[in-house]
């Protein structure tokens, strides 16, 4: 029986397949935007495997995500408390770009004619001021259905504190119209802000149809392919979830694709001995990187689509991975502004026309035409050797670029690589150095089609100490799904002041609670409950402050003496984080329970080892440029043929079908027993 | 080391190392502070300058500080000199009169960078403090007369001796002022935020040697100056001119009439506000920092929004005015509510340059920070609270787009404004609803963005309202025929049935439970003859309540039919 994954992304849907005896099978197909279904049992198909023989089958999607940026989800109406229909639309108010006055604000997903109101009222302790009257709601749905709306959003004024009447009227709007989409935000959150969790609320509900409707087709061409297994769906907390849930709150699935690399190098990193890591997933168009610490991922729950240093975005308050992208990745194209200075990215040639080498149209010189310049990717073995890399246009292309800055074409692709380089490290900054992280105190996993080409070079200028390339780095992330468990993240504001005499009942009270709910979700879904295990979180903070420190809660009976524990941690972390503590005291604003049910994934088997000599690993020696190093002639090896316990120094080359590795001068590589390579960057060449 | 001969790529990473320091601080602040004004209005900004004071980098959350890092170092330099200064020093500023000062509330921390045994710059923050004392909860007031009135004056004086905390400083600090638990949180905040800042300066210097650092400063700022003189190359030369009046003083003075002509040449901006009124009794005052930070918001608009902020932007700018007028008060006059003048400094220049640069500047906005102190004591704890807030309004509309409804003003910037659920469990209030006003007011071809309405229902036993909403009496303008924007105020609306009152400015107006306070913020004003407007875009204004029917055909001349929405007519104007 197979576990099997697959992971749909903007050019390539990837699948990940691992066999009874540990063979990995990898594939890739066109990605099908019109039915993504499709490309998903076209890669099924090219593998070479059935759906009958599937053991488990998780399946990564970016359809919420584009349904979003590219405004093709669903027509919403929003039922909003009375008074408060414009929360929407005002949003925090911000001018983020703020010495533009020519600022356009993001453009609200509901327009305000379907922005409707409700009298009712519950305060911030959650106790009913106005009782909900719901006697306009049927005039209100018939307003929604004359204007085609698909899909309603509520979100009112407290939910959070006290979701009865969202439930109530969630409950009338379903019984008056059944076949509509609806959502209300207490089934996504229960934190305060309104503006944010009405945003949630109506991001939800605008996937909601889009999805329902893929999730139906995918699980309905799988099954009649002789699937028997229960699909999972990649969220974007790092966990797997089942489509029934999936299709419930499917704003969860929005960062699917990157939570899954992460998790897979979190995973990676417990499995070999690495819990501290920066992720650095470098693909085609962008770059992404996590922290890892303990072994852990974390997670931002101040998350905002499309927000930038120009625009405020739109906040979505579910748990997602909390990454850096960066428009930075092979095939990002270098381009000389008016100051003749070289920038790279963020526009990409993307697939078509893909960089100069391809030799498709391409003229402009990318990250990867750059590498080929080098020597770092082999022009002969280009694509695991599908393609003949033009070398030709690749030499015009950075030419243009080199008489652009009056340097030699040489010099033009080793900028090109320079500026590519510091990019990328200062995205690795903003995860690390302004979070309070030292980089030295970490070990770089570098995956994607670019991540072994550009590890060691980020890695020195961070003084990181180590690098590892996993085994199967061009196809990692789906691989990352397979190592995954079923994790739901349940949040819930309520503020516990921590010298309270009350504290300790209450935190044991409400935490009791939120884990009986959890638990009923996954027994109802048939889920063995001894399978579950939970993890307490609280964020807390000094009273009066608003940003929180989320520190673990102790599991079981919270008792006076762990009250006192937990204020203990906070001050360590706090202190480890801001430098400094305070006098002052401590209030607990939101618990953050995650609750894991163990499924049966992958354990990775280490490789055998069958005495192979490295020199038979060896391809050719070729001269490759390590910008920063210079010149070299380095030994190209052949990754397929390396084998754990190997070792060998660079200056060297690791050449795979999906993946190039570069290893500078002097930095010794050893293949471990899962056959990743370490390798060492503090020591100098 | 020359600069031609330092790699152009090394260079590059530099002035991204620094620029990231400057956010790295900024961040810092905003996670450890108590009090709303910093952490989600984000009323402060953090930088690094050189040691002779210019400017290197600035992690902003609002405009208005832009220029008071740099004359506060200037201060510094002024009372100690570099021989002054010892390591671990922590020095703090707020006097309005001298360099960098606005109020009182805004406190700076400036810490000299020291490497190699010498300063090689200072890390600063400048920040609002909920509470610096004074005559009023909150500080500021729109009553006061004098300096002395509007809290603690910290004149360039040192919190940290050598790395020492000065105690006595701090118990003063503590008996003075009305939330000594939020104001010291937030003081050590900003204390941690220039040391943080200080560090980071510190390894980049270990990481890349002294005088490559200071290399790739220099090339910081002549990158900003170059990048800013393209821009302003771009503006036509001439003289340009605007006239506005600021509405009072609080204290039933005015109106006051305000100035500037803008002169373009060749290589500099010079603006001339000679002929605006002297300095007044009441509040409203600014110090020439709060002038020079006005100018520099609007000549940063005006160029290139996008250069990274540094002194090299500024070197082209040029700014005169004459001692003791309202926009370069003295010694005592009172400040505590500045912004609001500020804001009219940046205005004015605006004013003069929309019509020449109109892809760049909108119709006239709300313009008021519309700030807000609620004090009294919490109905569940009986600890006092204190609501200090800006309100976000309409945006005029531009030459080619409607305006923004419900942003922040030009005097803040990344300012989150206060959800209603925070509001409500943090404040003895309820808030009953929070949503456009739908007036009179900016209609155009293209209309002005709406201004909101936001109220306030005391759950506490009593509670005291001090609001500053400015262009209460003159309106946003409008360009090109459009109609002017609407005023902001405030309206009490009493539980015992008396008549409501209207009001610009207030101070600590005594509300009672289950009184309203509603507070209006402006429609911004109109761009082009409204009957301009197509009647496509008008009907859609009208479905979406943006407009009402009336305003249909009274503003825009287009007669709908009341439940359809389908066109009867045009009135004959329109025609």
């Amino acid at each position: 029986m197979l576990r099997v994954a697959t992971d749909i992304g903007g050019t390539f849907t990837d699948l990940v397949c691992v066999t009874p005896d540990g063979q990995v099978i990898t594939g890739k197909s066109h990605t099908t935007p019109a039915q993504f279904e499709k490309g998903v049992m076209d890669v099924i198909a090219a593998s070479g495997i059935q759906p009958s023989e599937f053991a488990s089958f998780v399946h990564g999607t970016t359809i919420v995500i584009n349904a979003i940026t590219e405004r093709k989800g669903a027509k919403v109406g929003l039922l909003t408390t009375e008074g408060f229909r414009d929360i929407l639309e005002i949003g925090r108010g911000t001018r983020p770009d703020f010495f533009n006055l020519e600022y356009r604000k993001p453009q609200p997903f509901v327009p305000r004619y379907l922005r409707r109101e409700v009298r009712e009222r519950i305060n911030y302790k959650g106790i009913e001021t106005t009782p909900l009257d719901l006697s306009g709601l049927p005039a209100i749905l018939d307003d929604f259905r004359a204007e085609g709306v698909e899909a309603i959003a509520i979100c009112f004024i407290n939910s959070y504190a006290n979701p009865a009447h969202e439930e109530a009227a969630l409950a009338r709007v379903k019984e008056l119209w059944p076949e509509v989409s609806a959502v209300a935000s207490h089934q996504i959150t229960r934190e305060w802000r309104e503006y944010e969790r009405t945003s949630t609320a109506v991001l939800s509900a605008y996937v909601q149809p889009v999805a329902h409707r893929y999730l139906d087709r995918l699980t309905g061409a799988l099954y009649e392919a002789g699937m028997r297994c229960t699909p999972y769906i990649m969220q974007s907390n790092c966990g797997v979830d089942t489509v029934r849930s999936a299709r419930q709150i499917p704003i969860t699935m929005v960062e699917s694709g990157p939570a899954s690399g992460v998790w897979g190098a979190a995973a990676l990193g417990r499995l070999i001995g690495e819990p501290n890591a920066i992720a650095i997933d470098i693909g085609g168009t962008t770059a992404k990187c996590s922290l890892i610490t303990g072994g852990q991922v974390k997670l931002n729950t101040d998350y905002h689509i499309g927000r930038t240093e120009t625009s405020a975005g739109y906040p979505v308050m579910v748990p997602v991975v909390d990454l850096v992208e960066i428009g930075q990745g092979g095939g990002s194209i270098a381009w000389v502004d008016e100051f003749r200075r070289l920038h790279v990215g963020p526009q990409s040639a993307g697939a078509v026309p893909g960089p100069v080498s391809y030799g498709i149209g391409g003229t402009e010189a990318t990250t990867t035409d750059a590498n080929l310049a080098l020597g770092c990717i082999n022009p002969h073995y280009f694509c695991g050797g599908t393609i003949e890399a033009d070398m030709d246009g690749v030499a015009r292309a950075l030419d243009k670029l080199a008489v652009a800055l009056n340097i030699s074409r040489q010099e033009a692709a080793r900028s090109i690589i320079r500026v590519a380089n510091n990019n990328m490290v200062n995205a690795i900054k903003l995860i690390s150095v302004n979070r309070g992280h030292d980089p030295r105190d970490f070990t770089l996993i570098a995956f994607g089609g670019g991540g072994g080409m550009h590890a060691c070079a980020l890695a020195r200028e961070l003084n990181i100490k180590k690098v590892i390339i996993p085994k199967q780095s061009s196809v990692f992330s789906a691989w990352g799904m397979l190592m995954t468990d079923l994790r739901r993240d349940y949040l819930l504001t309520q503020i516990v002041e921590l010298s309270a005499p009350e504290a300790a009942a209450q935190l044991d009270r409400d935490l009791r609670q939120l884990e009986e709910k959890a638990l009923r979700e996954y027994v109802a879904e048939g889920i063995d409950p001894a399978r579950v295990h939970f993890l307490r979180y609280g964020r807390c903070r000094y009273q009066n402050q608003e940003h929180s420190v989320e520190i673990i809660l102790p599991g079981g009976e919270i008792t006076a003496d762990q009250v006192k524990a937990i204020r203990q941690r906070f001050d360590t972390d706090y202190q480890r984080e801001y430098t400094y503590t305070l006098d002052a005291p401590v209030e607990l604003v939101a618990y953050h329970l995650v609750a894991i049910a163990e499924v049966d994934k992958l354990k990775p088997e280490k490789l055998p080892v069958t005495g192979r000599k490295l020199e038979d690993a060896i391809k050719m020696q070729r001269e490759v440029d390590y910008v920063e190093a210079g010149i070299h002639l380095a030994t190209i090896y052949n990754g397929d043929a390396l084998e754990p316990g190997m070792s060998f120094v660079g200056p060297a080359v690791i050449e795979e079908a999906g993946a190039t590795t570069v290893i500078p001068p002097g930095l010794p590589c050893q293949v471990d027993e899962y056959g990743n390579y370490h390798i060492r960057t503090n020591q100098r060449g | 080391m020359a600069r031609s001969k330092v790699d152009p790529f090394t260079m590059e990473i530099i002035k991204d190392a620094l620029i990231a320091i400057g956010d790295e601080m900024f961040v810092a602040t905003q996670r450890t502070s108590m009090s709303t004004i910093i952490y989600e209005v984000l009323d402060y900004a953090c930088g690094l300058t050189d040691h002779k004071a210019q400017l290197i980098t600035q992690g902003n959350g609002v405009t208005l500080f832009l220029g008071t890092l740099t004359s506060g170092v200037q201060a510094i330099l002024d009372k100690f000199g570099l021989d002054g200064l010892e390591p671990g020093d922590i020095i703090l500023h707020n006097d309005p009169y001298t360099g960098g000062g606005t109020h009182l509330s805004d406190v700076a921390q400036f810490m000299p960078i020291f490497y190699n045994g010498q300063v090689v710059g200072f890390a600063a923050n400048k920040g609002h403090w909920t509470e610096v004392g004074g005559k009023d909860a909150g500080s500021w007031t729109t009553d006061s007369t004098e300096i002395y009135q509007e809290g603690l004056q910290f004149p360039c004086i040192k919190l940290f001796k050598a790395g020492e905390v000065d105690q006595s400083l701090v118990d003063l600090i503590a008996a003075n002022v009305r939330t000594p638990e939020m104001t010291l949180g937030d003081m050590f905040a900003q204390a941690a935020s220039v040391r943080l800042g200080t560090r980071r300066f510190q390894e980049l210097c270990d990481r890349y040697g002294l005088e490559l650092v200071q290399a790739g400063i220099e090339a910081l700022l002549d990158y900003g100056e170059e990048m800013t003189r393209r821009e302003l190359a771009r503006l036509p030369k001439g003289t340009y001119e605007a006239v506005d009046y600021i509405d009072d003083d609080g204290l039933g003075n005015g109106p006051f009439k305000v100035c500037v002509k803008v002169t373009i040449t060749d290589d500099q901006f010079i603006c001339d506000f000679t002929g605006t009124h002297p300095q007044v009794p009441g509040p409203v005052n600014c110090s020439r920092s709060g002038l020079e930070t006005g100018v520099r918001t609007i000549f940063k608009a005006l160029t290139d929004p996008s250069i990274p902020t540094n002194e090299g932007c500024f070197r082209p700018l040029k700014i005169i005015c004459p001692d003791g007028t309202i926009f370069t008060a003295q010694r005592p006059a009172a400040v505590s509510t500045y912004w609001e003048t500020v804001l009219y400094v940046s205005d004015l220049v605006w004013k003069a340059m929309a019509p020449i640069v109109p892809d760049r500047l909108p119709a006239g906005h709300f313009l008021s920070v519309c700030g807000v102190v609620l004090a009294g004591k919490h109905p569940d704890t009986g600890d006092l609270f204190l609501l200090v807030e800006p309100q976000a309004g309409g945006w005029g509309a531009g030459h080619t787009k409607d305006g923004e409804s419900g942003l922040v003003s030009v005097g803040d910037g990344e300012t989150y404004i206060i959800p209603v659920e925070v509001c409500e469990t943090r404040y003895g209030v309820l808030v009953d609803q929070y949503g456009f006003d739908i007036c009179e007011g900016g209609a155009g071809r293209y209309r002005g963005g709406r201004g909101l309405v936001r109220d306030y229902r005391i759950t506490a036993d009593e509670a005291w309202y001090t609001g500053t909403f400015g262009r209460h009496k003159f309106r946003p303008w409008a360009m090109d025929g459009g109609q002017p924007g609407s005023p902001n105020y405030t309206r009490f609306i009493f539980a015992d049935g008396r008549e409501p009152v209207v009001v610009g400015k207030s101070a600590r107006v005594h509300l009672k439970k289950g009184d309203v306070a509603r507070l209006v913020t402006a429609t911004g004003g109109g761009w082009g003859n409204p009957y301009e407007r197509p009647i496509e875009a008008v009907q859609e204004d009208v479905k979406n309540g943006y407009i009402t029917l009336e305003m249909a055909e009274k503003g825009y001349g287009v007669i709908l039919d009341q439940d359809t929405l389908e066109v009867k007519g045009v009135t004959k104007e329109r025609r």
